[in-house]
């Protein structure tokens, strides 16, 4: 009986803390402070990207307020988890918008869950920019609202192709898709379209699904081709990027491989020095830049993390909570999400440090800078902007 | 020695279990975009889906992990009907075209999504209950991984792992409720039935069962139709309540979800899927703010995200460690107060106030 009155004690205190937790956490915020949601799968699968952005997102908003904010207002932002669960991340929306009062919100890297986050936030009339989905759909089907702070699949495939054709003089291609992800999926539509375009030929197109960890079979279909591709345009995950290139590398392929910013992330190092020959990767930015505001985000993000920027996610964060202060402070004194989802349509030639964001009636997805990055000594070694 | 408990007296169950929860539903219904009600949709569709899956886990002693396959199955061919023509036309050009030109509403969708799902459990189920025990798990792991693999791979049809956008928003309060409570007045007409009987007679000793001239194959392969069903119609709700669905949605995780809220609750009694359901949904939303960062009084804490998930693992040790049956045990508590006569015409019976008056003196003596 004594363990059972114990636990009942300490169930009760445990009660009663987390019920001060929920009250404080959702406490009234000060007239002078705009709330700014931010939603990212810090667990789960999709944590290798949403970690660092919200990392990025953070140091801007703390920038911008130590630099007197907004029009005199403060950005309060609020970040909740979305657990890599559509679910969780459309109620993570809706909590955001009715019990923080977010004007704006923030997040994600892939479209599932900018659509699912994104549909509540359209129906709330909220702006929602997505730091790093690419899906160039996302706002056509979502509505009015839906914002993409990253550049859409297609222009970074088409990149992609450009520089194999043009720079690796590549007149054949080999194309792997992971065919459980609709990234991947998008992106091989849009390199082959593109490639075969440009006046290319596609070998061999194959398929795989994430997780398989197995890639002899593609790898023998591959080698059966009797030579090798002039590119191979590998459209993977972050999970899987590794797995590919070095059972690729360890069979025998030597050809460059080509792939989108999926490719752009620190789990990509575990391939070791089999990814140093030949890897190419499509992003957003690349560190090597040597202007002074891309210089400045990499010193005080490895300042305050203790770590340089894990990925160009870090970046589209970082760029995303500027894009979106830029916004609110052309809107004045008028800050609600109408105003503000206007001033984002409005918005020309914003300088991110990813590249220049413009939207306009017509199009939520800005027509950025696609970089192309070489793996080097367990780097990505900045080559050509497209 | 039967202890006489507060809960014995209609009345009290009364408030508890239908007055109180009614209650909530229509606050929730008179604010139906706030975060609140997003939750209490949430524990809803959970409800469904939990209490489907406590019938085969539960009551028939096999073990399945597959909801998310039926859950999937539900979703996508509800879908194909309540989608627009011009978005199906886009997205699934595959379709057949009477169908893409056909767009009817969220029920019967429900019911043709449901029912597909139910003709894939009787088509898998013969091999399927074959298996015994953990085979019979590893079996419905795999087919998560075939529906999957089938949905990715049939672009035409399913748009692929893109998914499906746009679905209409008709998973309310209401619809969702609804689908609860008659999902839970089927199942629970079921379990108390003969056919029911025998569910519970088999899973406690086959071979008796099976003397007393129970078909055991034939028990096994409808009972797993019969979840698979409601399976789907939580799909259903599922994909109606997010607007978007695609196949990366329903795989392990979610099965995995399913059974922790079934176990929590109890899975031996269809009641458990409710308080399992509110606490799978409600533990880790009450536990966010601790997660994102919040002062108290000068104490600043920093923001600890995964805190949740580890308290949740820790909670749940802890259930299993002191309360293995979980939280309704074998009791259905909560489905004998929905479903019973006597508890809506308690407040008109005098005797109903004397018992309970009785039952109050007796507690505080």
């Amino acid at each position: 009986m004594k363990t059972r009155r114990l636990l009942r004690t300490v169930a009760c205190v445990g009660l009663a803390a987390a019920m001060m937790t929920a009250m404080t956490g959702t406490a009234a915020f000060a007239d002078e402070e705009i709330v700014v949601g931010g939603i990212f799968n810090i667990t789960g699968d999709q944590s290798s990207l949403d970690e660092p952005t919200q990392r990025g997102f953070d140091l801007a908003i703390e920038e911008i307020n130590a630099a007197g904010g907004v029009n005199g207002k403060m950005l309060k932002a609020v970040y909740d988890d979305g657990k890599t669960d559509t679910a969780v991340c459309a109620s993570n929306a809706k909590k955001q918008i009715n019990n923080d009062g977010a004007v704006v919100i923030a997040g994600f890297s892939d479209s599932d869950f900018a659509y699912a986050a994104g549909a509540v936030a359209q129906e709330a009339g909220v702006p929602f920019v997505s730091t790093g989905a690419t899906t160039p759909d996302i706002p056509a089907t979502v509505g009015d609202c839906a914002f993409l702070c990253a550049f859409g699949d297609d222009v970074c495939a088409e990149a992609g192709a450009d520089y194999a054709f043009q720079e690796l003089g590549a007149k054949t291609a080999y194309v792997l898709t992971d065919n459980s992800m609709s990234y991947t999926t998008n992106l091989s539509d849009y390199f082959i379209n593109h490639f075969e375009e440009l006046g290319g030929e596609i070998v061999l197109q194959d398929y795989f699904s994430s997780g398989d960890y197995d890639d002899a079979a593609q790898i023998a279909r591959y080698q059966a081709l009797g030579e090798e591709a002039g590119i191979l345009f590998m459209a993977t995950g972050p999970d899987d990027a590794s797995t590919v290139i070095e059972q690729f590398r360890s069979a025998g392929v030597t050809g460059p491989m080509i792939s989108g910013d999926g490719w752009d992330t620190d789990l990509w190092g575990v391939a070791g020095d089999l990814a140093n020959e030949n890897c190419f990767v499509c992003t957003h930015f690349s560190a090597d830049d040597e202007s002074e505001a891309v210089q400045g985000f990499l010193s005080a993000y490895e300042e305050k993390y203790g770590t340089a920027p894990e990925n160009a996610f870090a970046a589209l964060g970082y760029d995303t909570a500027y894009l979106i202060a830029k916004a609110i402070e052309n809107c004045g004194d008028d800050v609600t999400p109408a105003a503000i989802r206007d001033a984002l349509e409005n918005m020309k030639d914003f300088p991110g440090i990813t590249g220049t964001i413009s939207y306009s009636a017509e199009t939520h997805v800005p027509d950025k800078t696609v970089v192309v990055c070489q793996a080097e000594d367990g780097m990505l070694k900045f080559r050509k902007n497209i | 020695m039967k202890k006489n408990r507060i809960t014995d007296s209609n009345l009290i169950r009364l408030v508890i279990f239908v007055i109180v929860p009614l209650a909530v539903l229509c606050s929730c219904a008179a604010k139906p975009k706030s975060y609140f009600t997003g939750i209490v949709i949430t524990i809803g569709i959970y409800i469904v889906l939990a209490a489907s899956l406590n019938l085969i886990n539960g009551f028939s002693g096999m073990f399945s992990m597959g909801h998310a396959a039926f859950m999937a199955i539900g979703a996508y061919i509800s879908a194909f009907f309540t989608l627009a023509p011009q978005v199906k036309e886009n997205m699934c050009p595959g379709l057949p075209d009477w169908l893409i030109s056909l767009q009817i509403p969220l029920l019967p969708g429900l019911i043709i999504g449901g029912a597909a799902a139910s003709l894939i459990a009787l088509i898998v189920g013969f091999p399927v209950v074959r298996t015994k025990g953990h085979y019979l798990s590893v079996v419905t792991l795999a087919l998560i991984v075939v529906v999957r693999a089938v949905i990715d791979n049939q672009g035409d049809i399913t748009h692929g792992s893109r998914g499906l956008t746009g679905l209409p928003a008709r998973s309310t309060i209401l619809t969702v409720y609804i689908a609860v409570v008659v999902t839970m007045f089927v199942l629970y007409r079921v379990t108390h039935s003969d056919y029911g009987r025998g569910l519970i007679a088999m899973r406690d000793d086959p071979v008796a069962a099976q003397t007393l001239g129970i078909n055991l194959v034939r028990k096994k392969i409808s009972c797993f139709a019969i979840s698979a069903f409601f399976a789907g119609i939580g799909g259903g709700l599922w994909g109606h309540y997010l607007t978007t669905i695609s196949a990366s949605n329903f795989y392990f995780s979610k099965s995995f979800d399913i059974v922790e809220m079934s176990i929590i609750g109890g899975m031996f009694s269809l009641s458990g899927a409710i308080p399992g359901a509110m606490f799978y949904t409600i533990i880790p939303e009450f536990l966010a703010p601790l997660e994102s960062g919040f002062s108290l009084g000068s104490l600043k804490l920093p923001t600890m995200f995964g805190l949740s998930n580890i308290i949740m693992a820790v909670l749940l040790i802890l259930l299993i460690i002191f309360r293995g049956q979980g939280i309704m045990g074998n009791s259905e508590i909560i489905l004998d107060t929905w479903f019973s006569k006597d508890t809506y015409l308690a407040p008109f019976r005098k005797e109903e106030y004397q018992r309970l008056a009785a039952l109050i003196r007796r507690r505080s003596s």
